[in-house]
Order: structure tokens, then sequence, then C-alpha cells
């Protein structure tokens, strides 16, 4: 019979003081968590119902239109052209039934833009006309600077800040709508028969193939080391640990890269991958690309008659 | 008449690490259950890959049909496509094997890698999923499948292709009771259809289902015995040196005697029973 040390018994006490509360720092669960939630939409499983017209749209044709729509929305200069290049982006998530919560992005988009084009509102930073006088300044000095007599908000100023923020709101939606509308693995089929190289979209695959599983295991890494946690470890003995755990993920993810490839290689893969349904140009396809042609021109027009 | 598989003097080291098979020779012929059996890290899953070419052998060759598996005869047509049809691979991790976004992609890969035309696809994978029972997840990603759904996807991804040979990697590896019998019945059926089965396991359990010859390799990377399933599972002495069953020990009163030890899995009528079969005890 196995020899068990004595310390092993069920009443042995253990040495030392016992240790301080278990630490309450869940930040790392949170950020795997939040992460998480974040890639769902990549990982989510593709048996999942959706609906909607343009699901089914070759994936050329809707890159093509987002992509042309884009560059279009990055050339026009007029508010109102580009309102109503956000309101088309919002007009197709709404037909194609792309849910809200898809769209929740653009909204931080343009949030995080106005936040930074904030500045360059006032006239202490830009000048014109003021528009909206915020502050009168009791000395004509702020440290250094040389203050005008009133910090106001300028009409070439909002101008600027509104062409930004509904520039790139209109880009961040018609991206948002193409995520939302195209699986991940016809995304990339479409780019490659676009013409990009195979190993770029090959690598695109798989780290979409395989961000589920790597974020499982970065997981369970936290989860076994919770496990054994009895007491707050510090910040610095933290960042070790997440540091290990972060090369243990890589580890994993390089031999399960291995393990692909020789998997990939036993099934007769020999370079290129073949599709179970290559993408076919139907009649819908040419409508969308011709409406996006379409709307792209109206934009245009629209714009050159904007101030 | 050629032996299916022809290993001969095969030595193999992975980069900067002590070799992990040492002088390996044996035959294989065509129809037969061969099981590599041994202790973790005794070299079984490698001799698999070496079989399936993914790997080349440090000193040795490894012939299929008569043709040494080397790089230059994998990439020629018509030996290449031809092997990888005819031998199917069951890795242990279902993960690395299934890289498709969908299972139905998964199955369409290996004939459309082959050139296959698409209504044969498409018959090939309506029969697997049908075979497998795992039509419903013809639309499911892989990666949300459960470990036993992920085999069986694993497996029909081979099925599809009409191997010849399968090489098994502890295919019951972290499978429930019902998804384990589910496999070795296909298995059993795949061997009746005149299928040659190569399984790399070191669990006991299985070797009545899955092999009529087994093959023993031990911690030392070596071949130590090689013949009948039987005769071999029968040898207390060589499974204790490989490490295959263990001393167990029992108390009677005040005496204690130690004796080896394995566990035994009957399969009776659809009901699975486990018991504790031992050999009698020695002192």
């Amino acid at each position: 019979m196995t020899a068990l040390p004595e310390w092993l018994r069920l009443d042995a006490m253990p040495p030392g003081t016992p240790p301080r509360a278990p630490a309450g720092n869940r930040a790392l669960a949170r950020t795997l968590s939040a992460i998480g939630r974040a890639l769902a939409p990549l990982v989510c499983d593709a048996g999942s119902p959706r609906v909607g017209p343009i699901e089914d749209a070759d994936p050329r044709a809707k890159l093509v239109a987002a992509a042309g729509l884009i560059v279009v929305a990055t050339l026009l200069h007029g508010l109102p052209a580009l309102a109503a290049c956000l309101a088309l982006a919002l007009g197709i998530a709404a037909f194609a039934g792309v849910p809200a919560r898809r769209l929740a992005p653009v909204a931080a988009v343009a949030l995080a833009s106005a936040l930074v084009v904030l500045p360059a509102t006032l006239n202490v930073v830009s000048g014109g006309a003021p528009f909206l006088t915020v502050w009168r300044p009791a000395r004509g000095t702020l440290g250094p600077w040389r203050l005008p007599e009133a910090v106001a908000v300028t009409r070439e100023g909002l101008l600027v800040a509104g062409r930004i923020v509904l520039r790139a709101a209109a880009c961040a939606a018609l991206a948002a709508v193409l995520a939302a509308t195209t699986r991940p693995h016809r995304l990339l089929g479409g780019l490659r028969a676009l013409g990009l190289p195979q190993g770029f979209v090959m690598v695109l695959a798989m780290t979409e193939r395989y961000l589920a599983v790597l974020l499982q295991a970065a997981r369970e890494l936290h989860l076994a080391r919770l496990a054994r946690t009895v007491s707050a470890l510090g910040v610095r003995r933290e960042e070790a640990w997440v540091a290990a755990g972060v090369g243990a993920v890589f580890r994993r993810s390089r031999a399960l890269a291995e393990e692909v490839a020789l998997a990939m290689a036993a099934r007769g893969f020999v370079g290129e991958v073949r599709l179970l349904r290559p993408a076919r140009w139907r009649g819908r396809d040419w409508a969308l690309a011709a409406g996006a042609v379409a709307a792209a021109a109206a934009l245009l027009l629209i714009d050159r008659g904007a101030p | 008449m050629t032996p299916l598989f022809a290993v001969s003097g095969v030595r193999f080291a992975y980069a900067g690490q002590p070799p992990c098979l040492d002088g390996i020779s044996f035959e294989v012929p065509v129809g037969e259950r061969l099981a590599l059996v041994g202790a973790n890290g005794s070299g079984k899953s490698t001799l698999l890959h070496l079989l399936d070419g993914l790997y080349a052998p440090s000193e040795g060759s490894v012939a299929y049909l008569g043709t040494a598996l080397s790089q230059r005869a994998l990439s020629s047509a018509p030996f290449g496509p031809r092997f990888r049809q005819q031998v199917g691979f069951l890795f242990q991790n279902s993960d690395a094997q299934l890289f498709c976004p969908t299972v139905e992609e998964e199955l369409a890969f290996g004939p459309l890698q082959m050139g296959w035309g698409a209504d044969e696809v498409a018959r090939r994978i309506e029969e697997a999923l049908a075979l497998l029972e795992i039509g419903r997840l013809r639309g499911r990603a892989p990666a949300a499948l459960s470990a036993g759904e992920k085999k069986r996807v694993a497996l029909a991804s081979l099925l599809v292709l009409a191997p010849s040979v399968l090489l098994l990697d502890e295919p019951t590896a972290g499978l429930d009771p019902r998804s384990q019998s589910l496999l070795l019945e296909i298995l059993e059926a795949l061997h009746a259809r005149g299928l040659t089965l190569v399984t790399a396991t070191h669990d006991l359990t299985l070797l009545p289902h899955l092999a009529d010859r087994v093959i023993v390799l031990s911690e030392e990377h070596r071949v130590v015995a090689d013949g009948e399933a039987g005769p071999v599972l029968a040898d207390t002495d060589l499974l204790l040196a490989v490490n295959l069953i263990h001393a167990h020990s029992h108390r009677h009163g005040r005496l204690v005697h130690s004796h080896p030890h394995r566990h035994v899995v009957a399969h009776d009528h659809g009901h699975d029973s486990v018991a504790g079969g031992e050999e009698p005890p020695e002192g």
C-alpha cells in the first residue's frame, strides 16, 4: 500500500499563519469576458439563424458595394451629403434586418470621433466666427496661454466636427452592415475571389476559426489559477502571471497550428482550398452593385450642390 | 502478398529531443485490426503520424503497398492523392482536425481537395451525415459541438473519402459511454466491410473491440511484443513492465498483499457494466 506523508492526514494542521482573504481582483476575468462578448459575433455558431435579403448575396458584390460607398464617404464634404450617406447605411441595415445591437459600434465610433474633434469647435483652437459663448475668462491669460475675450464655439469648428463625426459614423455603419450580413468565412471567400493572396486569407480564416478555442484556453488557465489562489498576489505577481498565461496560450496556439497543418495535409490539402459552394455572381448581385454605383453617384451629386 | 504498411528499422526524434521511436519494424497486412499500445509517451501517436506520411523517419523506412512514403512520393500523382484518399487519420484532438467553418464544409473538404464533382460530394456528405447520425449538425460550427459530436464529425470527414485504412489516435478519449459505444459499433462495421484499422491506445478495455493483433511499445520506445491480442493481453508480466497495468494492494484483515490489477469493461446486450477483473493473488 502506498505510504502517504504524515502531513497528508485529514486532521493535519497547515503550517504557518492562515492566509489573508482571497484577492478581490477580477480584472482579468472581466477582461476575458469582455473579449468573449466582443468576439461573439465572429465566433458565433454558424448554425444560428440569420435572416435578411442581403445575407444570400455574393460576398464579392457586397464587398465591392461597401468598399465603394466607403471611398465615396471619404470624398464627401457637405453635411447633407454625409448625413444622406449615414441615412443610406442605416436604411440598408434596416432593410437587411440587422439587429440594433450589431450597430452599437457605429454609435461608439461617432462618440469617440466627437470627443476627438470637440476642442476643434472652440475659437481657442481654430479661428472662426463665434456661434455660442461658453466662457468669459476674468483674466486674459490661462498660464502661458493668451485667451480671447470669450471662449466660444465657432460655426466653422462645428462644421468641421460635424463632417468628421458624420463621415466616421457613415463609414462605420457601412462596415457594420457588411459584417452583420456576411458570415466571416463567406467574407473571406469573397476577399479571396477578389484576388487577395491565399496565404493572407488562410491566416484570417484560421484566426476566425480558432479564436473561440484559444479564448476558451485562456479562460481555463484563468479558472485553474483562481482555483489555487488563496490570497492577493500583488500587482507585480499578477502581471507576471498574466504574462506567463499569455505565453502558455501562445504555446498552445502554436502546437494547435502545427496539428491543424498536419490534419489538412492528411486530407489532401496541397495549397488551395476548394469551396463546397463557390460564390456565383447572379442577377441580384448585379442589382446590388448597380444600386451601390447609383447611390454613390447620387451622394456625389448632393455633395456638389451642398455648402 | 505486398503488405499494406511495411515499417522497417524506423527511428524518429523530434528536433532537439531524444528518439521517441527506436528500431521499429513490423508489417500490417490488408484488412487487419491492429492496436499499438503503450504507456503515455511511448511513441504510439508519433508512429501513426509516420504511417500517414506526416512525419518522415530519421532512419529506416515506411512503405505503403510497396511504395516508400517520402515527400516526393506523397507530392506526386497519382500516388499522393490516392494515398490521402485511401488512408484516413483520426486525430486525438478533434479541434485540430475540424478546421472548417461548418460541419458540412468539413465533410466536403477532403473530397473537394480530390477534385470530385459537386454532385458526388453532396451525395457522400448526405450519406456520411446519416451514417454518423449527425445530420442535425450540418450547418453548425465545429467549435460549438460537444466532444462526442466533434469526434463523430471528424470520423465522418474521413469516411466521405471512402478510405481503405483508418489510423485512429486514442479514438475514444474523452467520450461518454454512449458515444464510445456508437463509435466502436461503427468501427466494427467498417472492419466487417474490409477496412484496415490501426489504433493507438493505452486503454486495454477497448482492445477486444478494436484489435485482433497488438503491438506493445515500451517506455524505451521499442517494440516489446507483437502478436494476437488474446495472448499479449494475458501476459501480465509484460503489461506490468510497460506500465500498462499496475500492481494493486489489497488488505484482508491483517494480511496485505499486492497483485497486478486491470479494469475490464463488459458490453452485454446493450448494457454497459464496469467490473473489476483481477488476476489471482500472488501472495
